[in-house]
């Protein structure tokens, strides 16, 4: 039944792959056993929009000087993160924070790595893209430039109208709802350990993945207390949700003492001293491809993290340092199993989905000057 | 730029509107007590009199009331005009996207205009900064000027209330790309994570009395050389924004902050020095 369920899934993907915009209406890429994401009342999923979404998200004209995109700093090939890190945007402005992956961002009730506000993709898109404090897409006051460039391309003449029926123009409401449609289309569900656990597959762990997989949810290491669930994060809000906004979990993994001004947590938004040095913790789907690790970019590699908790921290006094952060022995054996365990958590189809990919030709003015990573 | 210095003042001569009374406040900037312009540099500024360009000037008025001769306030009721002020909220903008101005707007907006019943008042108050009622929306949904992104601040939760962007004309190649006034809300908590914010920590919102003013003939001063006269504008304290964007612990903000009449970690509010009366 199982594989049943996993093939209809499988060609509903199919579908959608290779006719983007044909169908008006957006089915989910999702197997039987993953909820779909929450969607915002004004902001219904279409193919249409998700499509618009991504030529919105390759395209680097939405940056003040036409450098640097979406994928500046959201690589599909790495998951949607940079390599970086901390994220570079115009001018060279390097900014304090590692960029986040974004498969399965819808289900996040919360975006980014410390801020409380940032409850959809729809307004997250606003930091990027005028955000000051650091500049990023440094928009900030060329929104009419910026949105006339965009009305000039003959794709975007017909994409907005059709993507927008009602209001078919580049402006702050449809370029801030395509990108986040977009981005709510990049689901990942699909590893080796979603067919071993979900998809009735045992053979699609290797036997060092399995016994990482029994580590990391044994009170011994604590993995799991944080990294927890679908996505292995203590965030998540699904339409099956009935908690309201949602689990939201933040947590100070003691990695500084204290916690350098540029970059103090969640602190920096609710003014509480119980907030210093709590960042959101991120899933772990993909994590393989996502390096540099933490919130700043400050680990370079899984063995590093995962000393760094066996540790206690690195900076081990933090007053403010979660309770689960305790330290544990494990023998050089055991962490090459759970690098195996966390290995598998990593989904090909996401980094080859054609659905997902650039879709502006080379030499095309969207991407001509763009700078990648 | 010659700003336009008459008050207009007339009595609407349709009833029931009789009673009305129409004011147009006008507001000028100046940096140093001399006329602001995009192109044009100022020198003697801050603690070590630096030249400096300015390349913006913009900044959000609010809940504007006529003080009577009882002392008492009469809110102004502002024209909506779609593009400068909406509700009782302003945005008032000196910049004309010339000269150093490059990420402004060409059209200006140098008075607040508005109606009040007919009457004698002898005085002025006005916010510096957006309501908080209005401060935490979705700016993708909300009306002219809040739409504004040279002036969004919602990485942090609302808007800049004030934007004055200084650049030192002999800066390093290396050094601060300028030194940057951005006022607004800082430490905003929500009781929860689907709700906007509930307080904040600091508003930072500047209450403005002028008491001397003639609504027939007073010109409200915006200048920021008495606000930044402590600070070295060449300078930047290290892994903090470029000047002072108001966020807690930026030493570049200790003695800026006081002189916008507000308390900033341990240093007290004093009176406001951004906006004086002629």
């Amino acid at each position: 039944m199982r594989r049943l369920l996993q093939t209809a899934a499988a060609s509903v993907w199919l579908a959608v792959a290779v006719h983007p915009a044909a169908a008006e209406t957006f089915v989910w890429p999702l197997p039987a056993w993953m909820p779909p994401p929450v969607v915002p009342g004004d902001n219904a999923m279409t193919a249409a929009k998700v499509d618009l979404g991504r030529h919105l998200f390759y395209d680097a004209r939405l940056s003040a000087d036409g450098t640097v995109a979406c994928v500046s700093c959201h690589v599909q090939e790495r998951a949607f993160t940079d390599g970086r890190p901390t994220s570079v945007g115009i001018d060279g402005t390097t900014g304090h924070l590692n960029a986040p992956s974004l498969a399965n961002a819808a289900y996040l009730p919360v975006l980014t790595w410390a801020n409380p506000h940032m409850t959809t993709l729809e307004f997250q898109a606003l930091v990027p893209l005028f955000g000051e404090a650091p500049v990023e897409m440094g928009g900030a006051g060329r929104e009419v430039e910026i949105f006339a460039r965009l009305a000039a391309d003959p794709y975007y003449a017909t994409a907005f109208a059709a993507a927008f029926p009602e209001r078919p123009q580049p402006d702050l409401f449809t370029v801030t709802r395509a990108l986040a449609a977009f981005q709510r289309s990049i689901v990942s569900v699909a590893s080796p350990y979603d067919r071993f656990k979900y998809g009735g597959q045992s053979d699609a762990l290797s036997e060092a993945a399995q016994r990482g997989e029994q580590l990391f949810f044994d009170h011994r290491l604590e993995c799991y207390h944080c990294h927890s669930g679908i996505h292995f994060t203590n965030n998540l809000k699904t339409i099956r949700t009935s908690t309201g906004g949602g689990e939201a979990g933040y947590h100070n993994t003691g990695l500084h003492d204290p916690y350098p001004d540029a970059a103090p947590g969640l602190i920096e938004i609710t003014g509480r001293e119980a907030d210093a040095g709590r960042f959101r913790t991120p899933s772990l789907r993909n994590v393989a491809l996502t390096a540099p690790y933490m919130h700043d970019g400050s680990i370079p590699d899984l063995r590093g993290v995962l000393e760094h908790y066996a540790r206690g921290g690195r900076a081990g006094s933090h007053p403010q340092k979660d309770g689960m952060i305790v330290g544990f022995e494990v023998s050089p054996r055991e962490v090459d199993d759970l690098i195996a365990f966390l290995e598998s958590l990593k989904d090909e189809t996401l980094i080859h989905n054609p659905a997902l990919a650039d879709p502006w030709p080379e030499d095309h003015p969207a991407r001509a000057r763009r700078v990648m990573p | 730029m010659k700003l336009h210095l008459v008050a207009a003042l007339a009595v609407l001569s349709s009833t029931p509107a009789l009673a009305d009374m129409r004011v147009s406040i006008p507001f000028a900037a100046e940096i140093g007590g001399k006329a602001f312009s995009c192109s044009e540099t100022y020198a003697g500024l801050g603690s070590t009199g630096a030249e400096v360009k300015a390349v913006d000037f913009r900044l959000f008025v609010s809940n504007a009331a006529l003080v009577r001769k009882d002392g008492t306030l009469q809110p102004i009721t502002l024209d909506q005009d779609g593009q400068w002020q909406t509700g009782s909220t302003a945005l008032i903008d000196f910049e004309d996207a010339s000269g150093g101005c490059t990420n402004g707007t060409k059209a200006l907006n140098t008075t607040l205009r508005g109606i009040v019943p007919a009457g004698e008042y002898q005085g002025l108050s006005f916010t510096v900064g957006v309501p908080f009622e209005i401060n935490h929306g979705d700016p993708t949904l909300a009306p002219a000027p809040l739409n504004t992104t040279a002036m969004f601040w919602n990485w942090q939760g609302g808007y800049k209330f004030v934007r004055i962007d200084m650049v030192p004309t002999d800066r390093k190649e290396d050094g601060p790309k300028g030194w940057f006034l951005h006022l607004g809300s800082t430490q905003c908590d929500a009781a929860s994570k689907t709700e906007s914010p509930k307080a904040c920590k600091n508003g930072n919102r500047i209450d403005v009395q002028l008491d001397s003013f003639r609504p027939d003939g007073s010109t409200v001063v915006i200048d920021p050389a008495p606000v930044v006269a402590g600070a070295d504008l060449r300078v930047n304290a290290p892994e903090t924004s470029p000047g002072c964007m108001a966020f807690p612990k930026d030493p570049d903000c200790m003695t800026v902050m006081t002189k916008l009449g507000l308390p900033y970690m341990d240093v007290a509010a004093g009176p406001q020095a951004l906006v004086s009366l002629r």
